[in-house]
């Protein structure tokens, strides 16, 4: 007689059952309603639809740098240019230049739906009956706006650096005559992903339709700039430069990223400072106040 | 309900931390579910809850009352969403005033509102798993959990379709899928079968039943429907104008009477021929034989005396106040 074969299935029993695992603390819910609202925002987990626009422009945000290490990698040196490496092509300053108004229509159009679409849909008051305080649900959506913004910002200027790591003849060498970039490029999408996270979050916590704030967002960059533009031509003073708010955190970028260059027709370092944290604050303080003190409802 | 499958399982529990918060069961020694004193709630000049002193300790109990009775308002502050303007409020032992409590409470306790709250955008499944994490469940317990409570109400071929491709009754089940997400010691359930059909209705009482009963979860549930009470709780809890009408037991106990008898047959002889047996008898105002004290001694005699007459007893009903009798003139007194 042999003896039965030992047993080797196992039974999974899938009915509901009470929960008495441990709970993990506070910050990880925070972390993973960020991470919802950025997949959300690019349409990941959605349909195919959703995903369009977001990700047309980010590949239109990457493409510059992509190119820029591209071409050497392809071609490798180019002849009458004397170009080595992508940021012989691009700098960091010149690709924020050139992607400008990629990131206005990204964040424009992708950091407001992060509020409006929740209170379009009345989900305040089921995330606040969980343990999720409105605190920390701002904390949430600021964490997730500030990190779209650094995809299209951050992400092409370390891919320039990288990049150009990888293809240099002496990697290494590369590295280390470059290591000085990475604070000034960290701190250049510090610049960008703040501003344009609070001025987008605060519109988007003043209504529940998404296009009135997407419109008031790129009013608010677009009417200014021109008002600026306007006394500048009447009075010649460079300060009124800083009302063009899309220029301000790339200004600022600039001071950080290209120190040497003329900049005498530019709003001084101190005035573009004062604009940038006026900005800031006015917006995380409207998004504080409306749900913090309103719950946002 | 057939295609859910709660029960009683022990399999996947894991232990709880030593240092880290559970969840747990919530027991008798924990207190009742509600513990309102005194509790007062306007907004701007409407009163919506006045002076209103209450303990829920039932196992399901149902909250009762006309549109603007304050049933919602009153769900709402025991979830900390609102803070009354006075009294005090402890839901599961756990005071309201104090923060980390009220964090605690928000943990152990599922909320399942009226309206319509789901993001459209997101799929049954992946709503569960986000609104667990967001409970401080961790991604691997969030996805375990959803599964689990997608089963239980129903949605399991459905849990990643997206949500505004949901029937209303698909999205009565998702809203209570995720109140129940984390094992909660109690849930707060506002009008459940708000807007189902039959069918869905039915399912979703059931459902609800099943939470206290089998599943050992606290239920305060809000209905206009005193049906749905009666069949889903074991308590009533009645709010007029704000304030408390009533609160009584649902389970129906045999008293002694007064019960009304219909019998075959000549009434007025049948009532004169029990009282020759020592019964008491009055005539009700629907013309049958009132019975002020039907205790066994009195239905024995009854019995026999149909037996020996050879009378049929067509009905023999309790002729007290019902409980819709009683729960109606709650709601309907003058304040």
């Amino acid at each position: 007689m042999t003896e039965p074969p030992a047993a080797t299935a196992v039974i999974h029993d899938i009915r509901y059952s009470r929960f008495s695992g441990s709970l993990r603390p506070r910050w990880t819910a925070v972390l993973a309603l960020a991470r919802s609202s950025v997949q959300r925002s690019l349409g990941v987990r959605r349909s195919a639809g959703a995903k369009v626009w977001p990700f047309l422009l980010v590949a239109a945000a990457y493409l510059p740098a992509v190119v820029a290490v591209g071409v050497p990698l392809v071609l490798g040196d180019l002849p009458g240019v004397g170009a080595t490496g992508p940021l012989d092509i691009l700098g960091y300053y010149d690709l924020l230049g050139v992607t400008g108004v990629i990131v206005l229509a990204f964040a424009a159009t992708t950091l407001p739906s992060l509020l409006t679409r929740e209170r379009r849909d009345r989900v305040l008051s089921l995330y606040f009956s969980t343990a999720l305080s409105p605190m920390e649900y701002v904390a949430g959506k600021l964490l997730a706006a500030v990190a779209l913004v650094l995809l299209v910002t951050l992400g092409p200027m370390l891919l320039l650096l990288v990049g150009g790591i990888l293809i240099a003849d002496a990697p290494l060498a590369y590295a280390q005559d470059h290591l000085g970039d990475w604070p000034e490029i960290a701190l250049a999408g510090g610049y960008f992903a703040l501003f344009q996270a609070a001025v987008a979050l605060a519109l988007g916590s003043l209504t529940s339709r998404r296009v009135f704030a997407v419109g008031g967002d790129i009013a608010l960059m677009l009417v200014p700039a021109v008002i600026g533009g306007v006394l500048y031509g009447l009075t010649e003073r460079t300060a009124f430069l800083a009302l063009n708010l899309l220029y301000v955190p790339i200004e600022l970028a600039g001071y950080v990223l290209s120190p040497d260059d003329d900049r005498s027709a530019v709003p001084s370092l101190v005035v573009l400072q004062a604009v940038w944290a006026g900005v800031v604050v006015a917006g995380l303080g409207t998004l504080v106040l409306r749900y913090v003190r309103g719950k946002g409802q | 309900m057939g295609r859910s499958g709660m029960g009683r399982s022990g399999v996947g529990r894991r232990p709880g931390g030593a240092t880290r918060p559970t969840v747990g069961v919530v027991t008798d020694a924990q207190g009742p579910a509600l513990d309102c004193a005194g509790v007062t709630m306007t907004f701007g000049r409407v009163q919506a809850l006045d002076d209103v002193t209450v303990q829920v300790t039932a196992a399901a109990t149902g909250l009762l009352g006309a549109n603007g009775a304050g049933k919602s308002t009153l769900m709402k502050v025991a979830l900390g969403l609102l803070v009354p303007d006075s009294g005090r409020v402890r839901v599961l032992g756990l005071d309201l005033d104090s923060s980390d409590e009220r964090a605690q409470v928000r943990q152990r306790v599922g909320y399942m509102p009226e309206h319509d709250c789901l993001p459209t955008d997101m799929s049954g499944q992946d709503l569960c798993v986000h609104i667990a994490q967001l409970r401080g469940l961790s991604r691997r317990d969030a996805r375990r959990r959803a599964s689990e409570v997608l089963f239980a109400v129903g949605l399991e071929e459905e849990r990643r379709r997206s949500i505004d491709t949901y029937s209303l009754g698909m999205k009565q089940r998702t809203k209570l899928a995720q109140a129940l997400v984390h094992g909660p010691d109690l849930v707060v359930l506002d009008e459940p079968t708000s807007g189902l059909d039959p069918s869905g209705r039915s399912e979703m009482l059931s459902i609800v039943r099943r939470l206290s009963r089998e599943l050992g979860i606290k239920v305060l549930v809000s209905s206009h429907v005193l049906d749905d009470i009666e069949r889903t709780c074991d308590e009533i809890v009645v709010l007029r104008a704000g304030r408390l009408a009533a609160q009584q037991q649902v389970e129906v106990t045999l008293t002694a009477g007064p019960v009304a008898l219909r019998v075959t047959g000549d009434l007025a002889a049948f009532a004169q021929a029990l009282a020759g047996r020592g019964v008491a008898t009055y005539p009700t105002e629907h013309g049958d034989i009132g019975i002020a004290s039907a205790g066994p001694v009195e239905l024995e005699a009854l019995r026999d005396l149909a037996a020996d007459l050879g009378v049929g007893i067509l009905s023999l009903l309790d002729h007290g106040d019902s409980l819709e009798n009683s729960v109606v003139a709650a709601m309907s007194e003058p304040t």
